[in-house]
């Protein structure tokens, strides 16, 4: 953790004013390395694989939603598979394309965590959708 | 202020390495760190317009078909194209964050001449994107306008006024008894569908103006001189998420 031995006064300045010189991702592990070199040409070679895997998946996505229904392919399985497509297309992005998964796992697990709550929310507001739809066509006396 | 120290040398344990302050926990900076709080902050925005889009959904008994509403492309008036022109949109923008992230990865190795070509494509992808909006929004202005615009909640418009919404093949045929909801469902439909690819749009349009405002800074030397892109890295980040959002919108109103 060499990178980080600021002395006290060097400190001051990067609390107070240029906050950028705290910088230190995956830029300064290239120091002085050319866009030329092996290293680099193995990441451009990773996210042209992964474009192609999000071109491929979302191909996917619109043949199922063009031939799913005629095909005869029942709506909830159709619609698990678009969301487990969807899902994997989302992680490719924030993990790759986002650089994410570069990054320190507090930090990954302080973006991710909050993202729990949507599970609730989903399920709450959809089930409440439906439960209006279930009172509204049903003729109870009360 | 003397108590601030470089991570201390007498630090034993790792959570005070960590966390005993004089460098970022989180090896990132400030404002990298505020871009991701911002982006999950908008994630729920977005999250609260598709749940609220889902649950109008749940709560409808018919539901416009993505397949008959999305129907048209540009050059061919009349033909029956479902998916086909937003599937181009889709690409397009999958290809603009391919680009981006291209560009980031050029500023990685301080590669000027890189991150410029690189952003120059990102910013072409954008355009086309948001002028296949306009083409698409005009369509279905169309389509809705004229005698419809506003008349989905009167329920004297007729059900064959909206019935090519639903689609018109068979088992897709509206019956009367479903005359009022489904005016109300195309009339909430297109509510969603303006609001929420609106709103997608608008983030769009102020990620081209950043994109554009990188570049200047990047022809002008700025981040040559500062010697590193950070900012590059943190407008991409925005740029990947409103990819990363078409991705969801995708899904909720084109195919499921």
């Amino acid at each position: 953790m060499s990178a980080h031995n600021h002395n006290t006064e060097d400190l001051q300045v990067l609390y107070e004013g240029d906050q950028s010189k705290l910088y230190s991702g995956v830029l300064s592990h290239h120091k002085g390395e050319s866009v030329e070199s092996a290293g680099s040409k193995k990441q451009v070679s990773k996210l042209i694989k992964v474009t192609i895997i999000l071109t491929v998946i979302t191909a996917v996505e619109v043949l199922l939603g063009l031939t799913g229904h005629a095909a005869g392919i029942p709506h909830w399985l159709d619609v698990t598979m678009f969301l487990i497509m969807t899902i994997l297309k989302a992680a490719y992005i924030v993990k790759v394309f986002m650089h994410l998964g570069d990054e320190v796992k507090n930090m990954v697990l302080t973006v991710l965590i909050p993202l729990v709550l949507f599970i609730w929310f989903i399920l709450a507001f959809l089930a409440d959708g439906h439960f209006w739809l279930h009172m509204n066509t049903t003729n109870i006396a009360r | 202020m003397s108590t601030i120290a470089a991570a201390p040398a007498h630090a034993t344990n790792t959570d005070e390495k960590v966390w005993g302050g004089g460098h970022s926990p989180f090896k990132v900076s400030y404002g990298k760190l505020m871009m991701w709080f911002f982006l999950l902050t908008d994630t729920f925005t977005f999250g609260a317009l598709l749940i609220s889009y889902g649950s109008t959904r749940f709560f409808s008994s018919v539901w416009p078909e993505a397949n008959a509403v999305f129907r048209s492309s540009p050059f061919f008036e009349g033909v029956n194209m479902p998916l086909v022109f937003v599937s181009f949109m889709t690409f397009v923008l999958i290809l603009s964050s391919v680009t981006m992230v291209l560009a980031v990865h050029a500023g990685h190795y301080n590669d000027k001449k890189g991150v410029i070509k690189w952003l120059l494509w990102t910013i072409v992808g954008g355009i086309t994107f948001l002028s296949c909006q306009a083409w698409e929004w005009t369509h279905l202005a169309h389509e809705t306008g004229g005698v419809l615009w506003g008349a989905f909640s009167d329920h004297n418009t007729p059900i064959s006024a909206i019935q090519n919404f639903f689609g018109t093949y068979a088992g897709h045929q509206l019956t009367p008894a479903d005359h009022a909801a489904a005016l109300q469902s195309t009339h909430d439909f297109f509510n969603y569908f303006f609001t929420i690819t609106g709103f997608h749009g608008m983030h769009v349009t102020s990620g081209v103006i950043f994109n554009i405002m990188i570049l200047i800074n990047t022809v002008n030397g700025t981040y040559e001189r500062r010697g590193h892109y950070e900012m590059v890295e943190k407008v991409g980040l925005y740029w990947h998420f409103v990819d990363l959002v078409w991705v969801f919108v995708f899904t909720c109103f084109y195919l499921i």
